[in-house]
């Protein structure tokens, strides 16, 4: 039968039982669009919420521990090192794996007044990670499009608080920085020592480790001790002071002998001489403030946040050694320092700072002792794609390791929601089924309605299969209209989910652009599998048109 | 002059099953040639077997017994798809209640038959069409619904549907069953013309004595069998 007749005909028999016709597409549109809708709903949350918080093809390894007298630990393993590290590179499907160590000390950190107005005061977690590795996401961060986002036109400035976010006071102008070369290996810090042991390289000198080809350190001098942690305060103008300082309540001025952009940091809390050193470069993960401006804000009463721009070169205080909640260690092993936000990275912890791996593995070191697991304690690995994820983790498995609590929490959430899409995507195929059951009866009575047209067809010379093609080209028209209608109903839900989702649940941390992401398939899919259903529903009497008897039907006409 | 014979059946015989068991004739050893070119008019009472002969010679049903050969072709022989194109090539239908299809235009219901397998270019089947139309007097109504023309013009069209591939056959089943006096004087003026130009055969099954006067040769039937054939009709 010729194409153009086929359409013709396909489309005067749609026509001529419009109603029945509509009536049957209901089913087959519903039935697609909660297809459409589950599918996109799926793969929405997998990218839109879970990958923004645990990466999907991001990994984090720890040695595999065994549970000995009620505590998780590792042994018979060999240290966690940079040739452990390269083994697990070399499994097929990683693109990069780096060691990473996670503090195991107590810290504490303040700061925040400068942006909302008062001080945070928080304990701390660090993950000490490799320069190497954070580099470029934090220049996609920092340069979305390749141009950086801060870059401004040059203004007038005292001090770095008269210029806009993410630039600095340089030369009395405001300068444009580009904040992921603070993240560097060379950042001059004073990482106090008592031993050479204590220092990962180099040798402990004046109580500070002296490393190799390192500039020297310029010793300095504090005015005044920097008493109790919980007194001091950072002021962009006078630096690092105490308070109060005097009866009438005013501040401080420490001696700044240090170079710009420098500080003088205390040997301990109790000291007044101190090295120069530059702010602790510290990358956080841009879900932190999510969390923030969502409850924590508002449970404050501080104002969200705007954007990450305006975090960029936020300075805070780390107290490395002191603690709200656990013991603190010795005062004399204590040490104030100041930290500075340098970018963003989602490797970075979602609840801490992440600070360059020497400087937690030192204090991790000079804190908690010999660390037996070597200079690392975890590694995270970056999978090509999401579909060698389960065999890079059977690989690494094989090699004495497991995920971490992140990594598995990770893994069941997406199983969760990947079997609870998969649950309503089989629920919307049902209703597919079930509009397929439909179909059927409905060009079952068509057939029978139309038996003396199709005899009359079958006198002009019409097949049987000319005839059961008729019947099901009818359905997958039937079919392709009820598709493109469902696809296009998903679409409108989904809109209209994602705008009363920002109506109502604006608060909720976390709270994405959009549930919904339809991959490029996923209609072409939908719309396929519409089709089939109706080719289908329609097969048994399209079968039954195709052996009418024509003699006996014009016969009964 | 030698004369080539359209329809040729010996002892041709047709049963039914019936839906309670048993059994039943429609068509009992019939024996009957129908020359090209010659029109014949089958007549009889109701249940007589008129309809089930035209069936079998317009090759629509095959479920006989004995021998029948349409222009030399035993159709029994013919698998399903070669009948479908030997009644698309050979046979064309003349139904009493037209059967137009009411979704398509007048000029695309005449048009339909070229859609089964018939190899010829849609430029020339629609020149055909309406050179067809124009034959019978319905040029003007190419574009038209048949629901919007009288019975005698429907019965025009179908006439037109039938001869689009110029078959050499036109069964009619009671061709002017449904239309007065005036009009099926038409309609068999039409069919004499069709013999006259074309050198058609038709096989007409009628009550009507009119119909039955303007035939060549006139067979009659009888519970399944021929009681009398008239060389010409009275």
């Amino acid at each position: 039968m010729k194409l153009r007749r086929l359409l013709q005909l396909t489309f005067q028999n749609l026509r001529s039982s419009r109603v029945r016709t509509l009536l049957a597409m209901v089913g087959i549109i519903v039935g697609t669009a909660l297809l459409m809708f589950f599918l996109g709903l799926g793969q929405g949350l997998r990218e839109r919420v879970l990958n923004r918080i645990f990466p999907v093809n991001q990994l984090e390894l720890e040695p595999r521990a065994v549970q000995l007298f009620g505590t998780q630990q590792v042994v018979g393993q060999a240290p966690l090192d940079d040739s452990r590290v390269k083994q697990l590179a070399a499994i097929p499907g990683v693109v990069r794996a780096f060691g990473k160590h996670k503090s195991a000390f107590p810290a504490r950190l303040w700061g925040g007044r400068e942006l909302l107005g008062y001080n945070l005061f928080t304990e701390a977690f660090f993950d000490g990670m490799p320069v190497e590795i954070l580099r470029a996401e934090l220049e996609s961060f920092e340069k979305p499009n390749g141009k950086p986002a801060s870059a401004q036109k040059p203004l007038r400035c005292d001090v770095d608080l008269d210029c806009p976010a993410g630039a600095m006071c340089q030369d009395a102008m405001c300068q444009h920085v580009v904040w992921s070369q603070h993240w560097r290996d060379t950042t001059v810090l004073a990482l106090p020592c008592n031993k050479n042991d204590e220092c990962q390289s180099g040798t402990c000198a004046d109580g500070h480790c002296q490393l190799p080809n390192a500039q020297p350190l310029v010793r300095c001098m504090l005015e005044k001790a920097a008493g109790n942690g919980r007194d001091l305060e950072f002021d962009a103008e006078r630096g690092l002071t105490a308070k109060p300082c005097d009866a009438a309540g005013g501040f401080c001025k420490t001696e700044q002998p240090c170079p710009e952009r420098m500080y003088c940091a205390a040997d301990h809390p109790d000291s007044t001489l101190g090295y120069c050193e530059e702010p602790l470069p510290a990358v956080i993960n841009p879900l932190l403030l999510e969390v923030f401006n969502s409850d924590m804000a508002r449970s404050l009463g501080a104002v969200p946040v705007g954007s990450l721009a305006v975090l960029y070169g936020v300075r805070f205080h780390v107290a490395f050694g002191d603690s709200f909640f656990t013991q603190d260690a010795a005062r004399p092993m204590q040490q104030y320092k100041q930290a500075q936000v340098v970018g963003f990275s989602r490797k970075a912890p979602e609840l801490g700072v992440a600070l360059p791996l020497p400087v937690v593995a030192h204090w991790n070191h000079r804190l908690r002792g010999n660390d037996s697991q070597g200079p690392y304690d975890a590694v995270l690995l970056e999978t090509a794609d999401n579909e060698a994820v389960p065999q890079v983790i059977t690989a690494a498995e094989s090699l004495g390791f497991s995920l971490s609590r992140k990594s598995q929490a990770a893994r069941t959430a997406g199983a969760v929601i990947f079997f609870t899409a998969l649950g309503l995507v089989l629920l919307a195929l049902v209703v597919l089924a079930v509009a397929g059951v439909q179909i059927a009866q409905t060009f079952a009575m068509l057939v029978h309605e139309r038996r003396k047209e199709i005899a009359v067809l079958r006198a002009l010379g019409a097949t049987g299969s000319d005839v059961a093609v008729l019947v099901l080209g009818e359905a997958a028209m039937l079919g392709l209209l009820g598709g493109i209608c469902g696809v296009g109903l998903a679409w409108l839900g989904a809109m209209g989910v994602d705008a009363a989702a920002h109506q109502w649940l604006a608060n909720v941390p976390l709270l994405p652009e959009g549930f919904f992401v339809f991959p490029s398939w996923s209609a072409p899919l939908a719309i396929g599998v519409s089709l089939v259903c109706c080719v289908l529903g329609a097969a048994i009497p399209a079968g039954r048109a195709s052996r009418l008897d024509p003699a006996r039907v014009l016969a009964e006409a | 002059m030698t004369t080539t014979v359209a329809v040729a059946a010996r002892g041709l015989r047709r049963q039914f099953p019936l839906e309670g068991g048993g059994i039943v004739t429609a068509l009992d050893g019939v024996d009957l040639q129908i020359n090209a070119g010659e029109i014949v008019a089958i007549v009889g009472r109701s249940g007589a077997g008129k309809s089930t002969l035209l069936n079998l010679i317009g090759a629509i049903d095959r479920g006989y017994e004995g021998e029948l050969a349409v222009f030399g072709q035993e159709l029994r022989r013919l698998n399903e798809r070669q009948l479908a194109r030997f009644r698309n090539r050979q046979i064309g239908f003349v139904f009493q209640s037209f059967n137009l299809l009411p979704g398509l235009t007048v000029g695309d219901n005449v048009m339909l038959p070229a859609s089964f397998g018939a190899e010829m270019p849609d430029t020339m089947v629609r020149t055909r069409a309406h050179h067809l139309l124009d034959e019978v007097g319905l040029g003007d109504r190419f574009n038209q619904p048949p629901m919007q023309l009288s019975g005698g013009e429907r019965q025009r069209v179908a006439i037109a549907r039938a001869l689009l591939l110029e078959p050499p056959l036109l069964v009619c089943d009671e061709p002017t069953g449904s239309l007065d006096t005036a009009t099926a004087d038409q309609i068999l003026q039409l069919f004499q013309d069709i013999r006259q130009k074309r050198g058609t055969t038709l096989v007409l099954v009628t009550h009507d004595p009119a119909v039955a006067k303007s035939a060549d040769r006139l067979v009659r039937l009888e519970r399944g069998r021929i009681v009398g054939t008239t060389l010409e009709a009275p």
